[in-house]
């Protein structure tokens, strides 16, 4: 089982990385129609045979989109080898978390794809999840037994796959929102539109938030019941809670006059820096959460 | 929230507008207390707010805290200060002035949630009214205006009476699970809506982080801790918070897995005794906590205890029982705890070994040093093996053999139902606001005399993808509608 969960692991990388390529290609092709539109529309080839490029070449799109499909199943797959390894979520150290979170941003992302139709967004969504995913490979993935704080099945698996959801969510959020940044108003280069961005980065909100909400109050739950009080204000605890209250404000801020796009696009950059912050937080400033098998 | 935004396409509410005018000239206090009113309810000054306090906690993960007891004792917090001055230099005076070390007992972090909590209800007081008429009292007609102005619309010719159409329109947006209500005066106005008590649960979620505060606030003044409850092997302790309440420990275990050395379980197995009679037996582990009467007992820690007897050769045992060698000395990192002889003005320290390197203290035994309890001056120390007797002050100390003690967290805390009751409203307002945005649709009928009229409809969704696919889905059904009787 372990075996076949690494095999996994390591296609879901090459397919990520393979849909990475296609979708940069896309992305390429786009900018050069958006460039000839400019320059004035659709142009005869250099033989004069081809008449004239879409607005995009969809069909490389549309091998990114099931290469990136194809690393999703290959993720779960491992997500479902490495279950029946170790008898829990694989949730209980770095390199399982790590997996994990990449797998999330990935559901997140073809959810999201499917209902917008927006390519684009994989350029930030599929890079982040490669990282954790190369980041892992640095980690050992021995499956090691649990250490007694963590001896809570169904705790830790509800825990942290809820929380998975939550950090996908908001990786796509941060996609959603660098592509509203980098654009002028009324949009540039072939990208999505900002008010298009705009609403997608809401949605991975709407998504993320009561999920990470079911986080703070399954680790509440847990932690009454693994270390004798609901709330210690524990670094990890902390840093989630700050998380919260970023995306919080943001929901609050984009029906705000004044708030809405820039500045509320440039919470979802400080919400996803907060996610990522709890996220590796347990690296640096110990606690209660310091059992990433990395010493 | 995404109310507000919504009612900017409706017609002004009027109601609001004449109790302002109403009011008119108030005195002073009326004046700011209109003001602090219009401060609490600004969504501007809850993001504010919201970010401070995102902002202040966000010290606390990266500063280190003062760890829980350590505030309350002055020469421990002087100690603590003096162990982290290296960190922040000429910085740390000041950073303990304002309370960094301990920002959530801080005013700062008190005031801010504070005014979160003034807010959170202001918001709530301010929003419920509104809610509660747009659910039950909603504008079935609407100016003629909002059907070329609003989100999303469309207009349908129909044909028929108004009677057939509006009982054709009624039947589609009902398959669509709208409640639909309708009035006449000349022309049919419709009102129909889905989902109208969801965004009841933005003041439920608002509401609940005052009931999960509560709790919290509960819990901090009836509630007790102590974190520090020790048991040795074989000891009986008294439990404190319930009279006559004892806690037995029979036996602690510590196992660690053999590939990895980690630990693998830690199991303390205790009985409570409720004025010596037996009331609860449990194997306490990290996961699994002893719950009797309201207190909790989760394991929280451990370490090495000596069994110690003290006898008189008149009186016989003075003291029989575990010494929980509950601390660690700085310097060697020996393990050391303490006890006093009862009847006798002596306090004895009992100081274990710090491995095999321990010039002083070997394996397998245990120093002793003895001193005035009232003077403190040291009246013996000796080092024993296990088994050895050893005479001071006329009385035999016995070293019999080593133990382990548990350390244990006991609390009690009547908050808890509080928290969790709003955590679960938290959950439930969320999600259900977030997920079930309130859909509002009005339709017009109007019908010329020779039976040829026009259907206009408009929805008041926001103009993102879900509210237009909503109302699309549900105009292509009406059509649909209107269409199938002409060409039967």
């Amino acid at each position: 089982m372990e075996k076949m969960s690494e095999y996994s692991f390591v296609a879901a990388i090459l397919a990520t990385a393979l849909a990475l390529v296609a979708y940069v290609a896309y992305a390429l092709s786009g900018l050069r129609a958006a460039r000839m539109q400019t320059a004035g529309g659709p142009r005869v080839g250099f033989f004069g045979t081809r008449t004239a490029y879409g607005p995009r070449t969809a069909s490389i799109g549309q091998y990114g989109t099931i290469l990136g499909w194809l690393a999703l199943v290959f993720l779960i797959a491992w997500m479902v080898f490495r279950t029946a390894a170790t008898g829990h979520g694989p949730f209980s150290n770095m390199y399982e978390f790590s997996v994990a979170f990449a797998l999330g941003i990935l559901a997140v992302y073809y959810w999201i794809e499917r209902r917008y139709n927006q390519k684009i967004l994989a350029l930030v969504a599929l890079p982040v999840a490669l990282l954790l995913m190369l980041y892992a490979t640095t980690i050992p993935a021995t499956v090691e037994p649990l250490v007694p704080a963590l001896q809570n099945n169904l705790l830790l698996t509800t825990h942290v796959a809820v929380a998975i959801v939550a950090y996908g969510s908001f990786t796509v959020g941060f996609g959603a929102a660098l592509l509203y940044l980098i654009q002028p108003a009324g949009g540039r280069w072939g990208l999505p539109k900002p008010d298009v961005v705009d609403e997608i980065g809401h949605k991975a909100v709407v998504v993320g938030f009561p999920f990470l909400t079911l986080v703070i109050v399954l680790g509440a739950i847990w932690a009454d019941v693994a270390w004798g009080r609901y709330w210690s204000w524990d670094p990890k605890e902390t840093a989630s809670f700050v998380t919260w209250l970023v995306y919080g404000a943001y929901l609050h801020a984009r029906v705000t006059r004044g708030w809405r796009g820039q500045r509320t696009a440039l919470l979802l950059v400080v919400g996803f820096a907060a996610t990522l912050f709890t996220y590796f937080g347990n690296l640096f400033f110990g606690g209660l959460h310091s059992y990433s098998g990395l010493g | 929230m995404t109310n507000e935004v919504q009612r900017a396409h409706l017609p002004a509410n009027t109601s609001e507008a004449r109790s302002r005018a109403v009011r008119g000239a108030g005195s002073r206090i009326d004046d700011v207390l209109e003001r602090a009113w219009h401060l609490l309810t600004s969504m501007r000054f809850g993001i504010v707010l919201i970010l401070a306090i995102a902002g202040v906690s966000l010290i606390g993960t990266l500063v280190v805290q003062v760890p829980p007891g350590v505030e309350a004792n002055a020469s421990a917090k002087a100690e603590w200060l003096n162990e982290i001055r290296p960190r922040f230099g000429g910085w740390t005076g000041l950073m303990d002035q304002l309370g960094m070390f301990n920002i959530f007992q801080s005013v700062w972090f008190r005031s801010l949630v504070a005014f979160l909590a003034a807010s959170l209800i202001a918001c709530s007081t301010n929003r419920l009214p509104k809610l509660w008429r747009t659910a039950t009292h909603p504008h079935v007609s609407v100016s003629p205006r909002f059907f070329e102005h609003a989100p999303q619309h469309d207009q349908i010719v129909v044909r028929g009476t108004k009677e057939q159409a509006l009982a054709a329109l009624t039947a589609s947006m009902r398959r669509h699970h709208y409640r639909v209500l309708s009035a006449e005066d000349g022309d049919v106005h419709v009102y129909a809506d889905r989902y109208r008590w969801a965004p009841m649960g933005t003041v439920v979620a608002h509401l609940s982080i005052v009931v999960v505060l509560a709790g919290a606030m509960v819990g901090s003044v009836w509630g007790f801790r102590d974190g520090n409850f020790m048991i040795p092997e074989g000891s009986t302790v008294a439990v404190p918070a319930i009279a006559g309440l004892e806690a037995r420990l029979v036996s602690f275990e510590d196992s660690y897995y053999s590939e990895t050395g980690a630990p693998a379980d830690y199991a303390s197995d205790l009985v409570l005794l409720q004025d010596g009679r037996e009331v609860a037996r449990q194997v306490v582990r990290v996961n699994e906590p002893l719950r009797y009467s309201e207190l909790s007992f989760y394991q929280s820690f451990y370490g090495p205890a000596a069994a110690i007897r003290v006898s008189d050769p008149l009186q016989g045992d003075l003291f029989a029982d575990g010494v929980a060698l509950a601390w660690t000395a700085e310097d060697l990192g020996r393990r050391v705890g303490t006890f006093t002889v009862p009847g006798r003005d002596l306090t004895v320290w009992v100081v274990g070994t710090s491995g095999s390197s321990d010039p002083l203290v070997k394996p397998g035994q245990m120093r002793l040093e003895i001193y005035g309890a009232q003077d403190g001056q040291v009246r013996a120390t000796r080092t024993v093996d296990q088994g050895e007797a050893a005479e001071i002050e006329g009385l035999t100390f016995t070293f019999e053999r080593e133990l382990q003690f548990t350390g244990l967290s006991v609390a009690r805390d009547p908050g808890t139902p509080l928290v969790w009751l709003g955590s679960l409203l938290l959950i439930a307002g969320t999600f259900l606001v977030l997920t079930y945005p309130h859909r509002r649709v009005w339709a017009r009928i109007v019908m010329r005399p020779d039976g040829i009229g026009q259907l206009s409809l408009a929805g008041a969704g926001k103009r993102d993808l879900d509210s237009n696919t909503e109302f699309t889905n549900l105009i292509v059904d009406i059509r649909a509608a209107f269409a199938a009787p002409t060409r039967a």
